[in-house]
C-alpha cells in the first residue's frame, strides 16, 4: 500500500494534514483529513471567573477572535441574567457592527489572499506563483481592493474593540466603550479611508467577477467536490432570513427538507452529539435523531444561504436570488459555490455596516444592563466559517466549572473529509503518477470551507508543505517540500 | 484618499510577548515610547500582514524590529531590507522583504527599509524577557537613539 501525506495543508488557518492510502495499482483505499494538534481551552478555562471568558477564549485564534469574544459574551450575558434581546439597543447594535466588521474582513482575507490564486491561476500553475504575491503581480487592482476591504473590516474592529486583534468590547450585559461621532464619521466620509459606500461598490464588483467566472468555468465548479450533505445555520427568529448574530438553529438535508426546525439556540444539546475518531483531535458533530451517518451538516456561507428564507438587505438579497437560480432553486451541494456565497455575505455585511454606522443610536451611552444571576450560559453566533457554540456553567463563587465549545470548523470536519475523499476518488484514483496539481486539488476542496484549524485545536511553529510517499510496505520512498 | 501619515518613518515591533524573548520587538517599542521617542510612528505586530504593504507605502523610512535566534556577537544587528517576492505558503509568516515587494508592486512605493534583529535566548510560553536578551535590547535601543 502507498500512503500520500499532505502535511500541513496550506493556505488555510492552522495546521492540518491529509493522508491518502493507495494500493499497488494506485487505487485509492481510503483518505483522511486529520487535525493533528491538541489545545484544550475547554479544560484550562475551568476555575477562571466567568467574566474572563470573553477575553480568554478569543486567544483561540488570531483570525476570528471577535467571533469567540462575542459568542462567549452572549453566554456570559445569560449568566448575568440577560437574554440577547435584553441588552440595550445601542449595545446590541455596537456588537453587531463589530461582528459584521469581523466577517467582512475575514471573508475578504479568505477570498483575496487564500482562495483567489486557485481561481485566477488554476491548479497547474507552479506553487510559487499560485499565491497572493502572484495575484499582486498579475492582478494588482484586484489585490489592492482586497487589501483595503480587509483593512476596512479591521478598522471597524479597532474602533469598537480598541485594537484589530484580541481587542475587548463586550462586557457582561453589554459593551464597555462608547463610539464617538468622529470615530463613526471616519467610515462614512471617505476622507481618510475608502468609505462604506465604496466597500459596497467593491463588494458588488467582486460578486460580478465570481458570476462571470462561474459562467466560464461551470463544468468544474459544478462538479468539483460536489456531494450531498446537510446544511446548518442560524436564521432570524421571525422571518427565517439570514441571521449572523442571534437566531434560531435551522438545518436541512441535501434536498432541502427541514431536519432541524428553527429550534432555540439554547436547546442545542437536545439535538447534537459529537462523535470522535482516533485519527483526529477534532470531533464530529451530528444531529442525534439522524445518527452519525446521516446527521452531519456543512456550516458557513454555502449552508447559511441554503437554509435561509432570504436576506434582509436588498443588494445581497438580489444576489441570493441569482445564486439560488444557478442551482435551479434547489439546495446547493456544490462545494465550490462556497466562494460565491461568501461574497454575497461580504455584500450583506457591508450593507449592514452602513445601516448601523448611519444609525445615531450607536453613539449612545446606554451600554450595559444587569438581570438575575444564573449558573449557565449558552452563546451561539454565526462566525465567518459557520455556527459557533460556546457553553459555560459556573459555581456560586463565579468560577467556570464546565465549558463546551463547538467551533465552526468542527461542524465542517465530516464535510471536509468528504471533500478529500471526493478528490481522492475522482482525481487521484488509478492515476499512474500523482502530480503536485492533483495534491493541490485536495487543498482546493478543503480551502473552500475556509477552515480555521487554530480555532479547532492549535497551530504553532513553521508550516512548510511536505508530501511523503510511502510504498505498500510503509517505507518512505519520496518526499516533496515546497 | 488615505490620510497623510504623521511622520516620515515607521517602526514595526514584531513578536509575541507571551513567548518570552519573542516579545523583544514589542518591548523595544515600549522603551522608545517611555523615552519620548517621537520621530517615527510605532506599530505593534504579532506578525506582518499583507495590508502592511499599503501602510508602509506612505512612509519614506521603515524599520522592522524582531527577535532573532541567530548567533549575533554584538547582541543585535541592522541590515538593509530589500524587496523580494519570496513568499511562504501560509498566512502565518510574511517576511519584511515580501511586504516591501508588495508595496513596490501595488503602490509603486520604495521606502528605505532596515531590519533590526535582536538576539533572544528563551522562547517558552511565558511572559518576560530573559536578562541576556534585555541587555541586547538596551544596546540596540542606544544604537537607534544615538543614530
Amino acid at each position: 500500500m502507498k500512503k500520500l501525506v499532505i502535511d500541513p495543508v496550506t493556505r488555510v488557518e492552522g495546521h492540518g494534514k491529509v493522508t491518502i492510502n493507495l494500493d499497488e495499482n494506485n487505487k485509492v483505499k481510503d483518505s483522511f483529513f486529520h487535525i493533528v494538534e491538541f489545545r484544550g481551552f475547554e479544560r484550562f478555562i475551568q476555575g477562571h471567573p466567568y467574566w474572563e471568558a470573553p477575553v480568554l477564549v478569543q486567544r483561540l485564534c488570531g483570525i476570528c477572535p471577535v467571533s469567540h469574544h462575542l459568542a462567549a459574551a452572549k453566554a456570559i450575558d445569560q449568566i448575568v441574567g440577560l437574554n440577547p434581546e435584553d441588552l440595550s439597543l445601542p449595545a446590541q447594535k455596537i456588537r453587531k457592527l463589530l461582528h459584521y466588521g469581523q466577517i467582512f474582513q475575514s471573508h475578504a482575507l479568505h477570498f483575496f489572499y487564500l482562495a483567489s490564486p486557485d481561481l485566477l491561476f488554476g491548479f497547474d500553475v507552479a506553487p510559487n506563483k499560485r499565491n497572493v504575491v502572484g495575484v499582486a503581480i498579475e492582478f494588482p487592482e484586484l489585490a489592492k481592493k482586497g487589501i483595503l476591504m480587509r483593512k476596512f473590516g479591521q478598522e471597524i474592529i479597532k474602533m469598537v474593540a480598541g485594537k484589530r486583534i484580541h481587542g475587548i468590547s463586550a462586557t457582561p450585559g453589554g459593551v464597555h466603550k462608547k463610539i464617538s461621532a468622529k470615530e463613526r464619521d471616519y467610515f462614512l466620509n471617505g476622507e481618510e479611508i475608502p468609505s462604506i459606500d465604496t466597500m459596497i461598490e467593491w463588494s458588488k464588483e467582486i460578486i460580478n467577477f465570481i458570476k462571470v467566472y462561474h459562467s466560464k468555468n461551470s463544468k468544474w465548479l459544478d462538479e468539483f467536490a460536489t456531494y450531498d450533505s446537510g446544511h446548518l445555520g442560524l436564521v432570524d427568529k421571525k422571518t427565517g432570513f439570514l441571521e449572523l448574530y442571534d437566531g434560531n438553529l435551522r438545518a436541512i438535508d441535501a434536498l432541502g427538507n427541514i431536519t432541524l426546525d428553527d429550534v432555540p439556540a439554547d436547546d442545542y444539546q437536545k439535538y447534537f452529539y459529537e462523535g470522535v475518531e482516533k485519527w483526529s483531535y477534532l470531533k464530529f458533530p451530528y444531529l442525534k435523531h439522524l445518527g452519525r451517518e446521516k446527521g452531519w451538516n456543512r456550516v458557513g456561507p454555502l449552508a447559511r444561504i441554503n437554509v435561509c428564507n432570504g436576506i434582509s438587505t436588498p443588494l445581497a438579497e438580489f444576489e441570493r436570488l441569482v445564486f439560488t437560480a444557478a442551482s435551479g432553486g434547489k439546495t446547493n451541494n456544490m462545494t465550490m459555490y462556497s466562494h460565491w456565497a461568501r461574497l454575497i455575505e461580504i455584500l450583506h455585511c457591508a450593507e449592514m455596516m452602513k445601516e448601523l454606522l448611519e444609525d445615531d443610536s450607536i453613539l449612545s451611552n446606554d451600554l450595559t444592563r444587569r438581570g438575575e444571576r444564573r449558573n449557565e450560559g449558552i452563546g451561539i453566533i454565526e462566525a465567518p466559517r459557520g455556527t459557533l457554540i460556546h457553553h459555560y456553567e459556573v459555581d456560586e463563587k463565579d468560577r467556570i466549572t464546565r465549558c463546551n465549545l463547538i467551533v465552526s470548523t468542527t461542524h465542517n470536519n465530516e464535510p471536509m473529509n468528504h471533500a478529500v475523499r471526493w478528490v481522492a476518488n475522482n482525481v487521484i484514483n488509478n492515476k499512474p503518477e500523482v502530480t503536485e496539481s492533483m495534491l493541490n486539488q485536495v487543498e482546493v476542496a478543503i480551502r473552500a470551507y475556509d477552515p480555521c484549524l487554530s480555532c479547532a485545536t492549535h497551530a504553532l511553529g513553521q508550516m512548510p508543505l511536505e508530501i511523503s510517499l510511502f510504498n505498500h510496505q510503509g517505507n518512505l520512498i519520496d518526499v516533496k517540500r515546497s | 484618499m488615505l490620510k497623510e501619515v504623521k511622520h516620515k518613518g515607521i517602526v514595526f515591533g514584531i513578536g509575541n510577548t507571551g513567548r518570552q524573548d519573542d516579545g523583544l520587538g514589542w518591548l523595544f517599542l515600549d522603551h522608545l515610547k517611555s523615552k519620548g521617542f517621537n520621530k517615527y510612528d510605532l506599530e505593534y505586530r504579532y506578525q506582518l500582514q499583507i495590508e502592511d504593504a499599503e501602510l508602509i507605502s506612505r512612509y519614506q523610512n521603515v524599520l522592522f524590529v524582531d527577535a532573532s535566534k541567530d548567533e549575533i556577537e554584538e547582541g543585535f544587528y541592522t541590515k538593509i531590507c530589500r524587496p523580494s517576492e519570496k513568499y511562504s505558503f501560509t498566512t502565518h509568516e510574511l517576511m519584511p522583504e515580501t511586504i516591501l515587494f508588495l508595496a513596490q508592486t501595488l503602490y509603486h512605493a520604495k521606502p528605505e527599509a532596515k531590519i533590526l534583529a535582536i538576539k533572544g535566548y528563551q522562547w517558552e510560553l511565558k511572559n518576560g524577557i530573559s536578562k541576556k536578551a534585555m541587555i541586547n535590547m538596551k544596546k540596540a535601543e542606544d544604537f537607534l537613539l544615538n543614530d
